[in-house]
């Protein structure tokens, strides 16, 4: 899933001083999870603002609407309409849904009040660590299931780099070196041939920002917009 | 055919001395060494934003230690270039008469002086490899044709004595395998750990350049401690050694210790040469020699 992080209060604070009323809208999916901008999130943020508003003298409404998903045009179709009453939206979403909502609100300011940090995986409660860099070419499968891209903090294909110490990353010393993983996990499961051969240079042309995927079963529906 | 291939290829043991590309444009303090000791150095390493610190580049600053009358061997680290970025500099190293190339991944910015910046890693060092032979062959790594081809003496790293040594060994071979034609280790102090590694992970014919440093008083204390976290040892031995004194009798102690070393890694036979990095400063380096009896 995403993970991100709420950004310090000042921030959202002073983007939206120029507003008095001001819906924040909160995303159920992702951002729920990891307990940066879901409905619990929303009413945190909502009654730290009042309360600083409140105090600064600012007066104005605070409203809150969580949708399931920012990042789907059918959940945030109906904001357009809430936000009829309100002079601006903070979204406590990614980045995606962010943007998909400021392209549904054109002519309303949409401020964020979160960090997008990485697409990551829930070791436990409150704790998130990332896991891919959606790069378009996944070498999981040669790699025994560790990322070189995104666990190695170079992200080299080809072997570690000269740092680790005692399979320690030389970045930073509390986390294993990725390469050594890789390797130790791969000869336990008896498939080190599989890393033995050069990996060429990574085809970053399919990163190139912003990315776009069609389904196969819906390349004719889309081909007109292609 | 560069100096330093010629002296590898044969037999000669070759003494690379590195410098030290200044954090500014003040050259001559980084070009002592060359005048000062070029007859008895074959060439002189020049590093690449070394620990990721800004400093002058590399690339002028080899074209500098040649024009000085030295002979350079420029690094080339994968941490600050893309591929484009990285081919265009290797055709400027030839085209500036730069054949010596040591290609090694980087250290990561956090280390450096400018750690919010962007670290790039387009090219790992295997990769790198392969695209400098690539430009030798005349392509670029789009395939590319060249007009008129460069040439090199490429060198790569290897790291004596990694924790755990499989996944070293992996890279090792995959850049014999990528082409390089010789390598430069990690600091040696502990002479044991690197006659194990010698005897067990490296193949016959492959050159060897054994990289000896003088340490800092600072590294030294912090090695007595148990702190120094580096990928080499200094042994309870040489720590007992080095210790005591200012810093610059640490430094002279250590220029002898690393001369002591590089007389036994000879008469062993267990390096084709030496990589010495001695602060970019002549007065060490000819101690050095001095203990060396070189």
């Amino acid at each position: 899933m995403i993970i991100a992080e709420r950004k310090p209060f000042r921030e959202i604070q002073d983007m939206v001083a120029p507003y008095g009323n001001v819906l924040i809208a909160g995303c159920g999916t992702c951002v729920a999870v990891c307990l940066a901008g879901g409905e619990k999130e929303v009413g945190l943020l909502a009654a730290q603002l009042k309360l600083a508003r409140n105090l600064a003298g600012q007066t104005g409404r605070l409203g809150e609407i969580t949708v399931e998903r920012q990042c789907d045009r059918e959940f945030i179709e109906p904001l357009r309409e809430v936000a009829t009453d309100y002079e601006a939206v903070i979204s406590t979403a990614c980045g995606a849904g962010v943007q998909f909502l400021a392209a549904l609100l054109q002519d309303k300011p949409v401020f964020p009040a979160l960090n997008t940090t990485f697409i990551g995986v829930n070791e436990a409660a409150g704790h998130y660590t990332e896991r891919c860099r959606s790069c378009h070419q996944c070498y999981l499968g040669i790699t025994g299931g560790i990322c070189p891209v995104t666990m190695c903090t170079k992200g080299l294909l080809n072997g570690p780099c000269g740092g680790p110490i005692g399979g320690k990353c030389e970045v930073d010393p509390a986390r294993d070196c990725a390469w050594c993983q890789i390797y130790e996990r791969l000869e336990s499961q008896g498939r080190l041939q599989q890393i033995e051969a050069i990996l060429p240079l990574h085809p970053h042309s399919r990163t190139t920002s912003p990315g776009t995927v069609i389904h196969p079963a819906y390349l004719r529906r889309y081909a007109a917009h292609e | 055919m560069s100096k330093l291939e010629d002296a590898l290829s044969a037999g000669g043991f070759p003494l690379v001395v590195e410098v030290k590309p200044p954090k500014g444009v003040e050259v001559a303090k980084m070009l002592a060494p060359v005048t000062g000791l070029n007859g008895q150095v074959t060439a002189f390493g020049v590093p690449d934003n070394e620990h990721a610190k800004m400093r002058l580049s590399a690339l002028a600053a080899a074209r500098l230690v040649k024009e000085a009358g030295g002979e350079p061997l420029m690094l080339l680290t994968c941490r600050d270039r893309n591929r484009l970025a990285l081919e265009s500099d290797l055709l400027g190293a030839a085209a500036l008469g730069v054949e010596n190339i040591l290609v090694l991944s980087g250290d990561y910015v956090h280390q450096g002086d400018h750690p919010d910046a962007k670290p790039v890693y387009d090219a790992d060092s295997v990769q790198l490899l392969m695209v400098a032979r690539e430009l030798m062959a005349g392509r670029d790594s789009a395939g590319h044709a060249l007009s008129g081809a460069p040439r090199f003496f490429l060198g790569a790293v290897v790291i004596p004595e990694a924790q755990p040594l499989g996944p070293q060994r992996l890279k090792f071979r995959k850049k014999l395998e990528a082409g390089a034609d010789f390598f430069v280790t990690a600091p040696i102090f502990d002479l044991e750990k690197y006659r194990a590694f010698r005897k067990e992970a490296v193949p016959e014919g492959v050159k060897i350049l054994a990289c000896l440093k003088v340490p800092s008083a600072d590294e030294v204390e912090k090695a007595a401690r148990g702190e120094l976290r580096k990928v080499y040892s200094l042994p309870p031995a040489v720590i007992q050694e080095l210790s005591g004194g200012d810093p610059e009798e640490v430094l002279a102690k250590g220029a002898a210790v690393a001369g002591r070393l590089a007389r036994k890694l000879r008469e062993e036979k267990l390096a084709d040469g030496i990589y010495l990095k001695a602060k970019g400063r002549p007065d060490l380096a000819a101690a050095f020699l001095k203990a060396a009896g070189f």
